[in-house]
């Protein structure tokens, strides 16, 4: 008789053993489901209960990582097109255009980064090549901040675009900024400066007449002495 | 960190974490927002953007990032405006020299530095090898 009790509980527990081990490999169906009431059960029920609990989370979490995973797609997808539009606005914002005889117009707009500046100083070399003209106008109306590595870029530009051959006058300098690249200590003094783009304009067109009546002549050197 | 000038009454307006150089535009737009928040004239909202600009992008290039905090409060009796850019770079090895005008490590003009201290009202900077670098701007509206 006691033997028999001992050999129920002994198949009992290996039961118990049996199903955890099956739910540690994955089996999320198995179950103890004891019949008998005494104090074992208590324990089998609980445990039942717990993998229930078990199964319930898992499935949430699995739910969960699915929907990370589709977010994270999506994520990947927007910033496929961020990227996308970064360089179409490259392109977009770094026109260069012919706008009288030897005179060519670019506007800058917005944020000169490395890479920005790094296109438009390319299109503008190319263009001044292109189209043989002397005269370049940076009309930097739309950049809001000017600090030293715009600067840096802006000094760049004129450099190279002198290599070449064209002269390069920056527009657009508003009070604020004026004031900020004097205390910042930039020297932009080597670089023809004009407060609008007008006042460019009328300057470039006046070079041009000056240089197509006598070209021995330095181009800037009969206005400087008109505006000192 | 800057024990003499950091207050109490200051109130957070913003806190931002720079790790692009998208960033930088992000965050230099929110401080001159946050300038004219609290009235700045238009050459203050630039000097102050400017000079957050060169901080930001010494950071950007030499640190890694990092992380911007922006505050407004009395400083000495005065309504200011406070900004602390904080990252956790190199350090700058000689302090006096990357304050000096025309000194530079990398490919810039060298005026980053010195031309941050000049547009603001003041100035603070903390810098320790290895652990990085925290920079405080304070500019009186």
């Amino acid at each position: 008789m006691m033997n028999d009790t001992k050999k129920d509980l002994k198949n009992r527990i290996n039961h118990i053993e049996d199903v955890l081990a099956s739910v540690a490999a994955g089996d999320m169906e198995a179950r103890i489901n004891s019949e008998i009431e005494d104090d074992l059960s208590g324990i089998e029920a609980a445990i039942d209960l717990l993998i229930e609990d078990l199964t319930d989370e898992l499935k949430k979490r699995e739910v969960m990582q699915r929907e990370v995973e589709d977010k994270l797609a999506k994520i990947q997808e927007q910033q496929k097109t961020i990227l996308q539009q970064q360089q179409d606005l490259l392109e977009l914002s770094s026109p260069v255009s012919k706008v009288w005889d030897n005179v060519l117009i670019l506007p800058v707009i917005g944020t000169l980064d490395s890479q920005r500046t790094q296109v438009m100083m390319e299109n503008l070399l190319e263009k001044i090549v292109e189209t043989g003209c002397t005269v370049a106008i940076l009309d930097i109306t739309g950049v809001p901040t000017v600090d030293t590595q715009v600067a840096n870029h802006l000094l760049k530009t004129v450099t190279s675009a002198r290599l070449l051959g064209a002269e390069c006058i920056i527009s657009g300098i508003s009070p604020a900024i004026a004031q900020t690249i004097v205390h910042l200590g930039i020297d932009l003094s080597s670089i023809r400066t004009k407060a609008t783009l007008q006042d460019a304009m009328i300057f470039a067109m006046k070079q041009n007449k000056r240089s197509e009546d006598s070209r021995p002549h330095s181009r800037f050197a009969d206005a400087d002495e008109k505006n000192e | 960190m800057f024990e003499q000038t950091t207050d109490k009454n200051w109130s957070l307006l913003d806190k931002q974490v720079l790790e692009t150089e998208y960033d930088i535009v992000r965050i230099r737009q929110l401080i001159r927002s946050h300038a004219k928040g609290i009235q700045m004239g238009i050459v203050d909202q630039t000097r102050i953007t400017t000079a957050v600009s060169e901080l930001l992008r010494n950071m950007y290039n030499y640190a890694n990032g990092g992380e911007v905090q922006i505050e407004t409060g009395p400083v000495e009796g005065k309504m200011a405006l406070i900004i602390t850019c904080s990252d956790h770079g190199p350090g700058i090895e000689n302090l006096e020299m990357a304050m000096s005008d025309g000194y530079t490590t990398g490919m810039g003009l060298g005026y980053g530095l010195p031309g941050a201290k000049r547009l603001v009202d003041k100035f603070e900077i903390e810098t320790q090898k290895d652990k990085g670098t925290t920079v405080r701007l304070i500019k009186w509206r």
